[in-house]
């Protein structure tokens, strides 16, 4: 309905200002036919009332009545058709037409209907031009005056007056609201040029991302290592096409699936299997790890992937990155089992070359004399050095195949102490060196930990001490910092360590400067398992030193009292 | 009269040394190569007062020997068991189970001295 009326009053042309200008005359036509048709009516009904005395007058506004009818559907055609301001002209000049015959040539001129000819005035800015309003103004000074002298009566200078003071404010208003519909005009342009220029940058930066994608799709696709995505709830969101040749699965199983449920898959070990349940458990992941799949060896390393928004970081899922290992794997195995079976093998008849020279040394065979006693004791020195390095190969060579594992017991402390000076007092004495000890007050008679292991510790760090001190004293310290915690602390008066190097004293077969290795004899192998027993007992092993002042290995470890003991302690 | 010490032990240079300290001690010392063969003595031979064993044996492991006979029959309740073995943490886990656990490499005065300290006087 609304749409038909719009299609009425609307005139289709390109010109805004024409168009708003032709579909208001439309509505000030509409307008005017519907108070004629109410004029119509009102003359039926003044006819019926009054009866025929005044029949030519209202004959005459009849004809009056069709004349103005007939002629704004002429200048709606016209209007429609031609050009909106001659159908302006037209209709504003019907107006003023109908209106200087609609009373009396005095109420005209300066009555009641006076007001009349200030409609077509105000008209003419909004449909015809705003100035037209003067000529309007103009015309109906003209019309009021020609009637005023018809009757012989004064020109209404007034109402001429009020007249153009009408035209000037319509043409002023008028004026105004064109140039503001002019800058709307022009906003709504340059509104347009940014939406449309946005548009593009968008598109553009689309593209790009597409493009960028598409890449980063490419170097996945491409890499050798497997990849893995998850979600937060361990949804695989997508996997490589390595991954899937690594695991031997199709996309399907992967994508889109639960790890929870791949991990059910029977190529996995049970051992394998719990790890990945660990690192999908804890927040913290290992930096890597290894499982088995099948007759493969895999590397796993995960990382969480944090989304930085709102000034917070937001966890949204891991990323899983899986090596083949098998090849390095079996590489390592077999170097673990041959340094064991040789270490096993060297031990053997080096426990016969002790045996034997200390028979000789007992002299079990008859005695001997003083240089050959002497001799006696620097073969089995010998030896004994030779066995304690095997050793470390040995404790090296579990390591890295990952069967040391620690079994914790019970442990005296004081036990540990008494050990460690059962052992290392000679060796010291013999550097002329002295080897002394004290336990904290408030370490527990009685703690959990795997004995052999923390003796092993306390000998490797002295061992270190005394090969790298020439004169005063090696101090073992055992002592408790906080309520859980528990330490080892040795230091010495010896050489130093340069402070370049200490990041590099645990590392496998390395001594500081290099040199060390010929001066002081050894792999360099002690300390580096010192630090991997310490991890494996989930301690944290420190060093201070100074050059030419000496060095201090602080060893901290979790204190866990047996719990048989606590009692005892709680009664004690 | 000596009292019998029994030595099961693989490599001939070790059984030698031990049976050296042991016969230094005044034990009489018998030495036995493998563990098919100590299983046969064992079986039938009369109780020794010493059983040094190692647990490391061919055939028949020096585990074996320990928990199917030594711990199985009476004749060997009054036995003194030394257990030797290079793997410490086997010698932990036996440590209940004989009389004394050495760890090798073993030291000729340290064996010497322990069994002299077992020996009954006279």
């Amino acid at each position: 309905m609304k749409r038909q009326f719009d299609a009425i009053l609307n005139v289709p042309v390109s010109d805004p200002d024409d168009a708003r200008r032709r579909r208001l005359l439309n509505i000030l036509l509409f307008g005017t036919i519907v108070a004629t048709l109410l004029g119509l009516i009102a003359v039926v009904i003044d006819t019926l009332t009054r009866g025929p005395a005044d029949a030519a007058e209202s004959q005459a506004t009849l004809v009056g009545i069709v004349m103005v009818t007939v002629g704004i559907l002429v200048i709606y055609q016209i209007n429609r058709r031609y050009s909106g301001r001659l159908a302006a002209l037209f209709f504003l000049l019907l107006l003023t037409a109908v209106f200087s015959v609609t009373d009396t040539p005095e109420q005209l001129t300066g009555g009641r209907s006076l007001f009349l000819f200030t409609i077509p005035i105000a008209m003419s800015s909004l449909i015809l031009a705003p100035a037209a309003s003067f000529l309007f103004a103009a015309l109906s000074t003209g019309v009021i005056s020609a009637l005023a002298l018809s009757i012989s009566h004064s020109i209404n200078l007034f109402g001429a007056i009020g007249f153009f003071m009408l035209a000037l404010v319509s043409w002023l208003s008028a004026r105004s609201m064109e140039e503001a519909l002019r800058e709307l005009r022009v906003i709504n342009a340059n509104l347009d040029q940014v939406v449309i220029e946005r548009t593009k940058a968008l598109a553009e930066s689309l593209e790009r991302e597409r493009i960028e994608a598409g890449r980063s799709q490419a170097i996945l696709n491409s890499i050798a290592d497997g990849v893995v995505v998850f979600d937060t709830n361990w949804n695989a969101m997508l996997a490589n096409p390595s991954l899937r040749g690594m695991l031997d699965l199709p996309a399907e199983a992967i994508v889109n699936k639960n790890f929870r449920d791949l991990i059910e898959h029977p190529q996995l070990s049970p051992k394998s299997r719990g790890l990945l349940r660990a690192m999908m458990e804890h927040d913290t992941q290992p930096p890597s790890f290894r499982i088995e799949w099948g007759n493969k060896t895999l590397s796993i390393s995960a990382a969480q992937v944090y989304d930085y928004s709102k000034d917070r970081f937001t966890n949204i899922g891991t990323v899983t990155v899986f090596r083949d290992f098998t090849r390095e794997a079996e590489v390592e195995k077999l170097k673990s089992t041959f340094v064991a079976i040789v270490s096993h093998e060297l031990r053997t008849p080096l426990n016969a070359i002790l045996g034997y020279v200390e028979m000789f040394k007992e002299a079990v065979y008859g005695p001997m004399n003083e240089k050959q006693v002497n001799m006696a004791d620097r073969i089995m020195k010998n030896t004994q050095r030779l066995l304690g390095l095997i050793n470390d190969l040995l404790d090296q060579a579990q390591m890295e195949a990952g069967r040391l594992t620690i079994k914790m017991s019970p442990v005296r402390p004081a036990e540990l102490l008494e050990n460690l000076h059962g052992v290392m007092d000679q060796i010291a004495r013999d550097k002329s060196l002295k080897l002394t000890s004290e336990i904290d007050d408030h370490l527990p008679e009685v703690l959990n930990g795997d004995g052999a292991r923390l003796q092993q510790i306390m000998v490797n760090l002295v061992n270190n001490s005394i090969k790298f001190t020439k004169q005063g004293t090696v101090h073992v310290r055992l002592f408790c910092p906080y309520a859980n915690k528990w330490g080892i602390e040795v230091s010495d008066t010896g050489s130093g360590i340069p402070e370049s190097e200490i990041p590099y004293i645990f590392d496998t077969f390395r001594q500081v400067e290099g040199t060390a290795t010929r001066v002081h004899g050894g792999f360099g192998l002690g300390l580096s398992i010192v630090k991997q027993l310490v991890n494996l007992m989930n301690g944290d092993i420190q060093v201070k030193s100074t050059l030419d002042v000496g060095s201090k290995f602080t060893i901290t470890l979790p204190l866990v009292i047996p719990e048989e003991s606590t009692e005892k302690w709680r009664i004690g | 009269m000596s009292e019998l010490a029994l030595i099961i032990e693989d490599d001939e240079d070790l059984a030698s040394i031990f049976a050296e300290a042991l016969r230094g001690v005044g034990f009489e010392v018998e030495i036995i190569g493998d563990g098919q063969t100590a299983q046969e003595k064992l079986k039938k031979g009369i109780a020794p007062f010493l059983i040094l064993l190692d647990m490391h044996l061919p055939y028949i492991s020096g585990a074996d020997l320990l928990s199917n006979i030594i711990k199985k029959d009476d004749r060997f309740a009054k036995t003194i068991v030394i257990i030797t073995t290079a793997d410490a943490r086997m010698g932990e886990a036996y440590n209940e189970q004989v009389d004394f656990v050495m760890i090798k490499p073993i030291s000729f005065v340290q064996l010497r001295d322990l069994t002299s300290r077992l020996k009954p006087k006279g």
